[in-house]
């Protein structure tokens, strides 16, 4: 029973730590991260450890780009030190949200990367970054209602 | 003079590269919430937090040097010094110092409002005590401090006590409560702490200010409606009379979501109340305004637009002066606008430091009808003046 048990855990682990373990975003990374797809929307997921209405956005997200999934990539963005990866792996595992693509801040200065990534935002989380095919972006902060999670698509 | 002493410095902020794990640079310096205050004998006083560890420095020659830091809390404990959560540093009437700070807890969004003394000019100090009586391990954090006329310290803070218990019974409840307590032992004990406000704003710093009065006013994010994160102000009456805060701006942003953006207040001597605050209902936006609460503010103006953040007021006389960080593609500016009509008008932007690294909020600082800016970056604490060279 423990082999078993451990054993499950053997090979749960690397896994784990693949799917959640946010890659490290610098401001040289933002211009591709914005680079408008190919088709469909790239959707930034931007959040932070304090903040009480991120998960549950995630979350919306998530089961969104899950009905849509050749429409819709989604990447969960951290604001937050991707030092602070075990915290931010954490968290999205607790939300059932670390299956995302995840990306977290590496840059001595994250108020430079909100800039780079939106001169138009103010760092208030959540904030979602919609980037369509013919490069228009649009930029929405707080939780998203059915109705502005509906106009994504 | 205005008690700017819960009006802060901070940002999640980092210094050099900590460590390379996967070949990609980590940054996760020490982070930069400080507050500074000027005492009556114009020495600087500064407090920020460095492993575990409250310290305060002192500085007789406006922050060009500073004191080596003596640790306020003997025993190390976690600290926020980060964004909006920060220590604080205020005088008592006799020249003691007091000096708060959150203490994170384990659960996320969790803390203690923490409070310490010194009656020694700053070269000992009291054991910390947890201000509020209530010790359930939820949200009690953001705190900011300010001392009264008559020697009395007055706390608030975010508090979620009341959301916890709304949500045990499947009730519906928007963001945090704000209370208050206040010592009148010189921070000794403190009162039971009593509710502001229902339904504010979870993540945003208190601005406090004291009124001509004696008193001492909070100005802070709220919530009205669905959502509506705009501003309320309310005097904390020290002595039990009833708490009636009333909104105070009127800007509609709806925002189901963290701002981590508090406002920022001085009160003149002949009363009138200079705020500013931010918000982002159409695009982000620092705004100026003499608060009427109840109705809209007087002499209403749009300070900054995007980039700005984190913005300080202070007054003496006709004289206002507003600071903020700006951000931009290298680094900050820390950036002044200036009124010489007492807040009816105000003159252009002009940038008066600036840093390649991070940067906590900009702090001003009175001293003899003069304003400096306190500004804590990763290349150290700095002390600008706000004067044209």
């Amino acid at each position: 029973m423990i082999r078993r048990a451990l054993l499950a855990l053997c090979l749960a682990l690397p896994f784990a730590a693949q799917a959640g373990a946010p890659v490290a975003l610098t401001a040289e990374d933002v211009p591709a991260l914005l680079k408008p797809p190919a088709h469909g929307v790239r959707v930034l997921a931007l959040w932070g450890l304090d903040c009480a209405y991120c998960e549950s956005n995630l979350q919306a997200l998530q089961k969104l780009q899950r009905t849509h999934p050749r429409e819709i990539e989604l990447i969960a963005v951290a604001t937050d030190s991707v030092a602070e990866s075990a915290a931010l792996e954490q968290r999205l595992h607790a939300a059932g949200v670390d299956m995302l693509p995840s990306r977290a801040y590496a840059d001595a200065t994250p108020e430079r990367i909100n800039y780079l990534i939106d001169p138009n935002w103010g760092g208030e989380l959540p904030r979602t970054l919609i980037i369509r095919a013919d490069g228009s972006r649009k930029g929405i902060s707080g939780q998203l209602t059915p109705e502005k999670l509906a106009t994504i698509p | 003079m205005r008690l700017a002493l819960t009006l802060l410095f901070g940002l999640a902020a980092s210094a050099a590269a900590a460590h390379d794990m996967a070949g990609m640079p980590m940054p996760k310096g020490p982070d930069l919430g400080a507050s500074a205050a000027l005492d009556g004998k114009g020495r600087l006083w500064v407090v920020d937090a460095a492993d575990g560890h409250v310290r305060l420095r002192h500085s007789d020659d406006f922050g060009r040097t500073l004191s080596a830091p003596v640790p306020v809390n003997a025993q190390a404990e976690p600290i926020y010094a980060e964004g909006e959560n920060r220590p604080k540093i205020a005088f008592g009437a006799k020249g003691e110092l007091y000096v708060s700070w959150s203490q994170p807890h384990a659960r996320p969004w969790t803390g203690f409002v923490r409070f310490a003394r010194s009656t020694d000019n700053g070269e000992h100090f009291s054991a910390p005590l947890t201000v509020h009586h209530d010790r359930a391990e939820i949200t009690h954090r953001f705190d900011a401090m300010a001392v009264d006329s008559k020697g009395r310290i007055v706390m608030a803070w975010i508090d979620k006590r009341d959301l916890e218990a709304a949500t045990a019974k499947g009730k519906p409840y928007q963001g945090a409560a704000i209370y208050t307590s206040v010592s009148s032992d010189g921070g000794n004990s403190f009162s039971a702490e009593r509710k502001l406000a229902d339904e504010t704003c979870e993540c945003c710093r208190i601005a406090l200010a004291s009124t001509p009065q004696g008193e001492i006013a909070a100005f802070y994010r709220s919530i009205f409606g669905d959502n509506i994160r705009d501003h309320a102000y309310a005097v904390l009456h020290a002595d039990g009379r009833p708490l009636e805060p009333q909104r105070a701006t009127f800007d509609d942003w709806h925002i189901a979501g963290c701002p981590h953006h508090g406002p920022g207040l001085a009160i003149g001597a002949d009363g009138v109340r200079h705020a500013v605050w931010y918000e982002a209902k159409d695009k982000p936006a620092i705004h100026y305004g003499q608060l009427d609460p109840g109705k809209a503010p007087a002499h209403l103006q749009t300070i900054a637009t995007a980039g700005a953040s984190h913005a300080d007021v202070a007054a003496s006389g006709k004289q206002v002066w507003v600071v903020w960080n700006q951000v931009n593609a290298q680094g900050f500016a820390l950036m002044l606008r200036e009124s010489r009509d007492g807040g009816a008008s105000f003159g252009e932007a002009r940038e008066i430091a600036n840093q390649k690294g991070a940067a906590a909020a900009p702090q001003l600082l009175l001293w003899q009808h003069r304003a400096f800016v306190a500004w804590n970056t990763a290349g150290g604490f700095r002390v600008v003046p706000t004067e044209a060279l």
